[in-house]
């Protein structure tokens, strides 16, 4: 079984700003990882079109394309579907985070991330990928009414049909459904998340999860918002 | 001063115009006078030079005059035109003449009037008597009665002495009284010298005509009064030199007719300025006249005061005037006059007439100056009404360029007090820039310092967002450098450095964070989609939120009875509420009150929150909402940009609404209100 496959994952990180780059290295090695820099997007595309890395690391500006980052990731996508790609980029707008999750990432990371937030992702994603190489295996399910979540494989589904959240959102869900009716501040869904975001970036995840769900079922209403306060998961 | 007026003031020096055309006027008219005068008077010498070499048809018999003395009793007598009717009355004398005082040593007043034609001398004397003693009927030689004494020195030199009296008005004959043979005398009339006695309220009139045949050169006439002895007038014995009568030369008139231009009127004086022959007159321009009291007004302008000049003298007999005092003084003279009514003036030119190096006489010569200075007068009257009514035109124009000068000026001012708003944004168009005067080049160059103003402001309020994004990578690489130093592991005593760099690290992190927080609700409002939500249910939540969330502080909320609905993003207005309620805890007294308060008026709520710490001084209240606009004095550890009520501004203004900040009357702190309208 290639779980048990004693091998190092291989990480690339594309990113254009060597300090970043190497701390980033020095971190994802200490974990066990083995990691390629890259600071441009050619120089990546060319290693990847002959050896595909088991997870990327994307700054979405790259030397002197703005949206490097971007293009890179499609690429990336167009060779493979299930490798994890997380975006880890300086901005912040919400409309880079939807590009971004648009494209196919799993994740859209600001640089607030500290690194062992970051390598909780890093291993959360591995283990997703793991979990879903395996047969299925429903303990792991928690089900909400409608809802499904699968904590291995960070999968969520609504009636039965899945439901595409990025890593960030799919820990937002959790937190929330695991304690229905319980008010979760941001605060709390940071924690869960393993991120560091302003109260904006939170809502503006949560708007963004409650549209996914809208999307399937438009009479969806379970996450509610507590003005003040925080949000809540109600059956 | 203001422009408006500066231009009017300047315009009224166009009032030197009709000023100008004054004295343009005056030389004018002086100048014209001038040559009247010359011209009248050079007339008035030829006409005396060709009367000298006729002497006698004017002097009469040759040989000096002699001098007039009214005191000796000297009569000048006037051409009457026809004879009068002896009646006692003077009203029917033509020309119409005033008596002259007689001479008195006594005190009787008596005043005489001396007329002639062709064939009679006539008297006419007055007499004031108050008690008129009547000639009895049987007269004698002693009786005292009130009687006139005439005495006449006949052509051939004899004397004859006559009186008048009666007993009864009417006409009567003189009397004179013949010495008898026997030594009495008697009363003899003399029929051909008649009057007519009148008796008045005051005493009495005589009338007496005398036929010229009788008279010589000399005549006495004496009024006595019986009762008091007073005598006026004189007798031969009195005045042995006086007596002596003036006649006007006959057929002078006739000659002087022939040196007359139209319009003028010639008089010859004698050396005693008595006149001897009178022609023509003066044609006075009635018409003229009239039309000149409407412009009298402007004579004063033109001509000066009038009132300097002497008065035109109308007495028959003589012609007292300077220049006539001048001319028989042996010099030619001119003279103006005013006439008896204003806007008649007169000008007379008197020149010497002299008989072998003597003087005789003068030619006078008047000419009525009031045509032309009527002509004038209108002409300049003309030039001063249309110079004053360009004046006001001028005046008029020059107030209304002011006027709309300023009125532009006041506009550019106003746009430019305006253009910044109290919300701290510019409003870049100018009033008037289009226009190529200095007032649009004003206007454009505020256009451009306001177009400068507002890309700083621009840059200012990027410059947060900026900093946060550019700053974003080497605070990255810090933290991430400390997390892999932490990892690494450092000696226990090198910890607490590690501590103070993490803890500094973020302190910077929320500082970029609050500088990008502006930018990340800009973004955030043009995402935000509006539903419809119950503003005071979300109030409720919200406040019991803050409840949890600052322990510390007492909320009050008040909102009204009934859901509030309206259509907003809900999430921005808990951020605006969020930054409104940190605002108001961060100014609130330790434990105070935070009050929030929803009002739903007609067409819009409103959400007050008020805390009750220090007011906030009034300068300030109106650029609280600005972008980077902080006033508070520091002392918390939270950095500040003064961007939380720039972003309460944000939000009000994507719903519609406003925001404001007042300081409440009662001194109990200041109030945020936002105004959201309800559609």
């Amino acid at each position: 079984m290639r779980y048990d496959r004693p091998m190092r994952k291989l990480i690339a990180v594309v990113e254009d700003e060597p300090a970043l780059r190497e701390n980033y290295a020095a971190a994802l090695a200490r974990q066990g990882y083995q990691v390629k820099l890259y600071a441009n997007r050619a120089s990546a595309m060319q290693a990847f079109s002959t050896h595909l890395p088991d997870l990327a690391i994307i700054d979405i500006t790259l030397e002197d394309e703005a949206e490097g980052g971007f293009d890179l990731c499609r690429e990336l996508r167009a060779l493979s579907a299930e490798i994890p790609i997380i975006f880890l980029t300086a901005r912040d707008s919400e409309l880079d985070a939807v590009s971004g999750l648009r494209l196919g990432a799993d994740d859209f990371l600001t640089k607030d991330v500290s690194l062992p937030h970051l390598a909780a992702r890093v291993a959360a994603l591995f283990r997703r990928i793991d979990a879903l190489r395996r047969p299925d295996d429903a303990a792991q399910v928690l089900r909400r009414g409608a809802l499904s979540i699968d904590g291995e494989k960070m999968q969520t589904s609504w009636n039965g049909a899945a439901v595409t959240l990025s890593l960030t959102e799919f820990w937002i869900v959790h937190a929330l459904a695991r304690h229905p009716g319980h008010v979760k501040n941001r605060q709390q869904l940071m924690d869960a998340a393993n991120v560091v975001l302003d109260d904006n970036t939170i809502t503006s995840h949560v708007k963004r999860v409650r549209r996914k769900f809208l999307e399937l079922d438009p009479t969806f209403d379970a996450i509610q918002t507590v003005y003040g306060m925080g949000y809540r998961w109600v059956e | 001063m203001s422009i408006r007026l500066q231009l009017l003031l300047i315009a009224l020096t166009t009032l030197l115009l009709p000023w100008a055309g004054c004295q343009y006027a005056r030389e004018l008219e002086s100048a014209l006078r001038a040559s009247q005068e010359n011209s009248l008077q050079s007339a008035a010498q030829t006409i005396a030079n060709a009367l000298s070499a006729r002497a006698t048809s004017v002097f009469g018999e040759p040989g000096a005059a002699p001098r007039f003395d009214a005191a000796q009793g000297d009569i000048y007598f006037l051409p009457l035109e026809h004879e009068p009717l002896l009646d006692g009355y003077r009203e029917d004398w033509d020309p119409v003449m005033d008596p002259t005082a007689l001479p008195t040593r006594t005190g009787l007043a008596a005043r005489l009037l001396s007329g002639a034609t062709q064939r009679f001398v006539f008297l006419y004397l007055e007499v004031d008597d108050a008690t008129v003693d009547p000639e009895p009927v049987e007269p004698h030689p002693d009786d005292r009665f009130d009687r006139v004494n005439l005495q006449i020195q006949g052509p051939d030199g004899t004397l004859q002495s006559y009186f008048f009296a009666t007993g009864a008005p009417g006409l009567i004959a003189a009397q004179s009284l013949v010495q008898g043979d026997e030594g009495d005398s008697h009363v003899v009339m003399e029929s051909r010298i008649q009057a007519y006695w009148q008796q008045t309220s005051h005493g009495y009139r005589l009338e007496t005509r005398i036929p010229r045949s009788l008279l010589g050169s000399r005549l006495w006439l004496q009024a006595v009064d019986a009762a008091s002895g007073r005598r006026a007038g004189g007798s031969i014995e009195e005045y042995p030199a006086g007596g002596r009568l003036f006649f006007t030369t006959a057929g002078l008139n006739d000659l002087l007719a022939t040196f007359l231009s139209p319009g003028t009127r010639v008089t010859v004086v004698d050396i005693n300025a008595l006149k001897l022959g009178v022609a023509g007159s003066l044609r006075r321009a009635n018409a003229l006249a009239v039309e000149a009291a409407g412009a009298s007004g402007y004579r004063r302008f033109i001509v000066g005061d009038l009132s300097q000049w002497p008065l035109e003298v109308t007495a028959n007999d003589r012609l007292p005037n300077a220049s006539v005092q001048r001319a028989l003084a042996g010099h030619t003279a001119t003279e103006w006059l005013r006439g008896a009514s204003i806007g008649d003036p007169l000008l007379m030119a008197a020149a010497p007439i002299r008989v072998d190096t003597r003087i005789h006489g003068a030619v006078v010569l008047e000419q009525a100056g009031d045509q032309l200075l009527d002509l004038r007068e209108r002409a300049l009257a003309n030039l001063f009404n249309f110079t004053l009514l360009a004046t006001a035109l001028a005046a008029l124009i020059a107030v209304s360029v002011a006027t709309w000068i300023s009125v532009r000026i006041g506009r550019l001012q106003h746009a430019a007090d305006t253009a910044v708003n109290n919300d701290g944004s510019i409003r870049l168009a100018m009033p008037e820039s289009a226009r190529g005067d200095e007032i649009g080049a004003l206007a454009r160059g505020f256009e451009r310092l306001l177009g400068r103003l507002q890309e700083h402001t621009l840059y200012l309020r990027t410059l947060g967002a900026k900093l946060s994004h550019e700053l974003r990578t080497p605070l990255t690489i810090v933290r991430s450098s400390l997390d892999n130093l932490e990892s690494e592991g450092v000696r226990a005593d090198q910890n607490g450095y590690l501590a103070r760099a993490r803890e500094g690290v973020l302190r910077l992190q929320s500082i970029l964070s609050a500088l990008g927080a502006a930018a990340r609700v800009e973004e955030s409002i043009r995402h935000s989609e509006r539903v419809n939500i119950d503003l005071a249910a979300l109030l409720e939540s919200a406040v019991a939120g803050y409840r949890l969330g600052f322990p510390d502080a007492r909320f009050e909320l008040q909102t009204p009875a009934g859901e509030c609905f309206m259509s907003a993003a809900p999430d921005l207005i808990v951020q605006m509420l969020d930054k409104l309620i940190e605002n108001a805890v961060d100014f609130c007294s330790v434990s105070g009150t935070i009050s929030v308060r929803l009002l739903r008026t007609e067409t819009q709520y409103q959400v007050a929150v008020g805390n009750d710490g220090p007011p906030i001084p009034s300068a300030m209240l109106d650029r609280l909402f600005e972008s980077l606009f902080e006033h508070r004095q520091g002392g918390d550890d939270q950095p500040h940009f003064g961007l939380g009520l720039y972003i309460v501004r944000l939000i009000a203004e994507f719903h519609g609404g406003r925001a404001v900040a007042a300081n409440r009357a009662d001194g109990g702190g200041p109030v945020f209100t936002v105004t959201f309208p309800m559609v």
